[in-house]
């Protein structure tokens, strides 16, 4: 089943519906055969988007091409991209075969033809022996089966998928998301996934990007995404962080590990502290910095690790099996949340426990800048 | 939820209904209402002058006794019917062999009401089943006049009708959530108590449909007081066939049928405040 | 869910309402059996059953007609009824109001109403009395059920079924016809069942708009009633007894949702 995936090129779309403005103005561009995800709060666009990628809605401005070519004057039923729907909207009237050939037969399949493509693609998601039952009769996961099923049916260049694991309980969704990728891979194409659940989006995309209110935020990889947030948004609203306003006081070059060194003043934090960075910052400017809580190493008792370090003590800890988060009140009268793995237990020695005294530190490296400039609260 | 779409097609869809009802309903209708307001012709037919004699013989002391009998006969017929349904219904939702009893409650309401009828006169008659098995038993020596009566009349106007109160309330016995009753008792109500405050209330809108669907037909009955009832037990849809068939008195007839549209439609409308109110906090709680 | 036992008074009554709507039906049932004339039992007899099917001209051309009746309106009502529920479910327009309350109200309004101002209609408009006014009438009655199934029926209906049709490849009339009409189909199929079944009991509105040659089996049970009873008409009891059984089971499925829109 190998195929070949579209490139798409989406430039400057805006919709509006009434007056709610749904896209504002987004560009972007999608490479053939990549996994593609759009991820946003609901109401940010990402769905409008993918829906005037099928042809469901019309852009009020903008153009919307496959391989170079403008697909905005095509209706859906003429785009070579299928769709995987939310709810899967499968034909209730029509069997697991009958869904699956349905595309086949507006192609104008051959019986033999189309029995045999039916029955490879039954094989393919794995849902041989329920060929016969109606929709009603599937599990949820077997009716996103066969929505994909219906979807590739007609080997289209792009697939798009409207948050199709949100109908699913939280186990089931880790596993089909586990599948949606290795049938990814297998066929080659364009998928462009939209979903609102950051842990989906950063594990299977190649690329990703977050929309809010209408807006394109950001694009690119999950790891720069993740690792450096251009917005505050982002940076609230994938993975967790301690986020707090500071000012840039002076950036240097160290030529040592090739990057920039900025240091900034964190009134929150009560300190002045070291940030690395792709360039210079200029100095004085307000910005945020962020420092996730999986990267902070926390330590009981009130122990020296070095510059950088806090002290201060437990507010509150939760303990989730795998691992722990701590709520850090430190001396400076800062809440810092720390996330500690336990991977070694025993040696960890004593737990950490409510109330108390701890040090907490983070490399340099691992803080970030988020680069939105922030205003006095008045 | 999609917005309504506002091209042509959908009134194309709709037009062959919207004129079929506007023909064979709303302009019938609209006759009746006019003609209650016109003179009656002299061999039957109206004359074109308007006229408020037609509300004014609905005064006429006979008619209005027939108006009163027939209110109070309905009042009768649809209260029994309520006190037998509610009990009923309950029994049907919380049973279960729901399916059994609504397919038992469904069977006579699908049957023809005229073979319904003619079933009583078989049981009610002077050589009827009852006077039969009575006499056979000696317990009367002559026959009882069970039929051609207002009791004759009322009886099988429950029996006509109490699938129309026992569906509308099995239907919200059905989708109460007896766990609240669990729930009340948890708190401290007794289980009649329980049963009053909450399931009472969650159930009243069932309790209006089932009032307004029974007492709306029972009012307008023809054929029943036409086939068991005596001199003494007429209702008004016998009076407005007999101006139109006998009397030929059109606009009398007109007026009793406005009358009886309007005290229709002020039920409904009862019932469906009831139903909007539901269905909101329907709504809100999904 | 639990499902607890019911209370003995509410048992109790549901018991003897049971009785209560059956035992009319029982009664005439089993009379249907009986040699003689009258309610004395005097010895099984199929004399009645004999008489039904071979010697009773007039009851068996009732028959004909309220079937011919019964078919003509109940397909008119289906196919325009559910028509106008897509057209007044989907799109809106200045007078969707106003078809709507139209259609239900006949529904609603005592049977007496609607004979008797079709009746002074078909008058003024000088209509002879017969076939085709019956077929009226009765498309008339009949329209709130279907229109009410199909209506109910697309509240159920996935809009984005519509939209995945298109997406592989259908055009509007194509997802129409393909997936927008085989889903409602169990309801149009269950508006047109009932359709069927109210217009065969009908008998008021029948009595009024009926003209000469042209009564309907209720109308001839009617007649028989008002001017000398022939047992014959037990045995027919039975028999519609049995069809609207037959037909309840049919509709087993949906009592409860037939419960909920009665």
């Amino acid at each position: 089943m190998q195929g070949k995936g579209s490139a798409i090129s989406i430039q400057h779309i805006t919709k509006s519906f009434g007056s709610f403005k749904a896209l504002d103005d987004v560009s972007l561009d999608i490479a053939p055969g990549e996994f593609f995800s759009l991820l946003g709060p609901s109401g940010c666009g990402k769905t409008t988007l993918l829906r005037i990628i099928a042809g469901f809605e019309e852009p009020d401005q903008g153009e919307v091409l496959f391989d170079g070519t403008s697909v905005l004057r095509l209706p859906p039923e003429k785009r070579p991209c299928n769709m995987v729907f939310q709810n899967f909207a499968l034909f209730p009237h029509l069997s697991v075969r009958g869904n699956i050939a349905f595309p086949l037969k507006r192609k104008g399949l051959g019986k033999e033809e189309r029995e045999e493509r039916v029955d490879e693609l039954i094989r393919f998601v794995e849902l041989t022996g329920h060929d016969n039952k109606k929709p009603g009769q599937l599990s949820g996961g077997q009716k996103q089966r066969v929505a994909i099923a219906r979807a590739l049916a007609c080997e289209p260049d792009v697939l798009l998928l409207d948050e199709p694991l949100s109908a699913l309980d939280a186990k089931l969704r880790q596993s089909l998301l586990v599948e949606l990728d290795e049938i990814h891979d297998k066929v080659g194409i364009t998928f462009i996934y939209v979903t609102h659940d950051q842990g989906e989006a950063l594990s299977v995309s190649d690329h990703m990007a977050i929309f809010n209110e209408g807006r394109l935020l950001q694009a690119g990889t999950p790891y720069e995404i993740y690792e450096s947030p251009s917005t505050l948004f982002t940076a609230s609203f994938i993975g967790e962080g301690n986020i707090f306003p500071c000012t840039a006081l002076s950036s240097r070059w160290d030529e040592e590990d090739d990057e920039w060194i900025i240091t900034v003043d964190v009134p929150a934090l009560g300190r002045t502290l070291e940030v690395t960075d792709w360039g210079p910052v200029e100095d004085g400017r307000r910005l945020y910095f962020s420092i996730r809580p999986e990267k902070v190493r926390i330590v009981a008792g009130d122990v020296d690790l070095g510059p950088g370090c806090f002290h201060g003590i437990v507010d509150e800890p939760v303990y989730a099996g795998y691992q722990s988060k701590f709520y850090v009140k430190t001396d400076e009268g800062a809440t810092i949340r720390v996330l500690k793995s336990h991977t070694t237990y025993l040696e960890e020695g004593p737990g950490i426990e409510w109330k108390d005294r701890v040090s907490v530190i983070w490399r340099p490296a691992d803080g970030y800048l988020v680069k939105e400039e922030w205003h006095e609260e008045t | 939820m999609r917005k309504p779409r506002k091209d042509k097609a959908g009134i194309m869809l709709a037009a062959p209904m919207g004129l079929w009802v506007t023909l064979f309903f709303a302009v019938p209708l609209l006759i009746i209402v006019t003609y209650s307001f016109l003179k009656k012709g002299l061999y039957g037919g109206v004359e074109w002058e308007p006229s408020f004699d037609a509300y004014r013989q609905v005064l006429d002391p006979d008619f209005i006794a027939v108006t009163l009998r027939t209110l109070w006969t309905s009042i009768l017929a649809t209260l029994t019917c309520l006190a037998l349904a509610l009990p009923t219904a309950y029994a049907i939702a919380r049973s279960r062999h729901q399916t059994l009893f609504l397919f038992l409650t469904i069977i006579p309401f699908w049957t023809s009401s005229l073979i319904r009828i003619y079933a009583w006169i078989n049981l009610l008659s002077t050589e009827g089943l009852v006077n039969n098995i009575l006499l056979a038993l000696g317990i009367i020596k002559e026959p009882l006049h069970l039929i051609y009566n207002l009791f004759a009349v009322i009886l099988v106007l429950v029996y006509m009708y109490l699938p129309f109160a026992i569906l509308p309330l099995f239907t919200a016995f059905d989708r109460f959530d007896f766990t609240l009753v669990d729930a009340a008792r948890d708190l401290g109500s007794s289980k009649l108590g329980a049963l009053v405050r909450i399931m009472l209330p969650s159930v009243r809108s069932g309790i209006t449909t089932a009032l307004v669907f029974t007492a709306i037909p029972v009012f307008g009955a023809y054929t029943v007081p036409l086939l068991v009832g005596g001199m003494g037990s007429t209702m008004v849809g016998n009076i407005i066939v007999d101006q139109v068939q006998k009397t030929r008195n059109w606009p009398l007839a007109s007026a009793f049928s406005v009358i009886l549209t309007l005290v229709s439609l002020i039920g409904v409308l009862t019932v469906l405040r009831g139903g909007r109110k539901d269905k909101k906090s329907k709504e809100v709680r999904t | 869910m639990r499902k607890v036992h019911a209370p003995r008074f509410s048992q109790l009554c549901l018991f003897f309402v049971m009785l209560f709507l059956f035992m009319p039906l029982i009664v005439v049932a089993a009379y249907s059996f009986n040699s003689g004339h009258g309610m004395t039992w005097q010895g099984f007899s199929l004399q009645w059953y004999e008489e039904l099917f071979t010697s009773s001209h007039d009851l068996w051309r009732a028959f004909w007609n309220s079937i011919i009746i019964a078919l003509t309106s109940s397909l008119t009502a289906t196919v325009i009824g559910s028509a106008a529920a897509i057209g007044l479910k989907w799109w809106s327009f200045k007078l969707s109001g106003y078809i709507k309350v139209a259609t239900y109200l006949p529904m609603i309004l005592p049977d007496v109403i609607i004979g008797i101002s079709m009746l002074i209609f078909f008058s003024s408009i000088n209509l002879p009395l017969g076939m085709f006014t019956i077929y009226a009438a009765h498309t008339t009655f009949n329209l709130p059920f279907t229109y009410l199934l199909v209506d109910s029926r697309l509240d159920e209906f996935d809009f984005s079924t519509i939209e995945a049709a298109r997406d592989l490849g259908e055009d509007r009339k194509g997802a129409m016809l393909r997936v927008v009409v085989p889903s409602i189909m169990p309801g149009v199929l269950s508006g047109f069942l009932m359709a069927i079944t109210m217009s065969i009991e009908d008998f008021v509105i029948t009595f009024f708009v009926s003209g000469p040659g042209s009564a309907t089996l209720p109308l001839y049970v009617y007649s028989s009633i008002r001017y000398g009873v022939s047992p014959v008409i037990n045995a027919l009891s039975l028999i519609l007894i049995l069809a609207s059984m037959a037909l309840a089971f049919i509709f087993r499925r949906f009592l409860k949702s037939f419960a909920a829109s009665a």
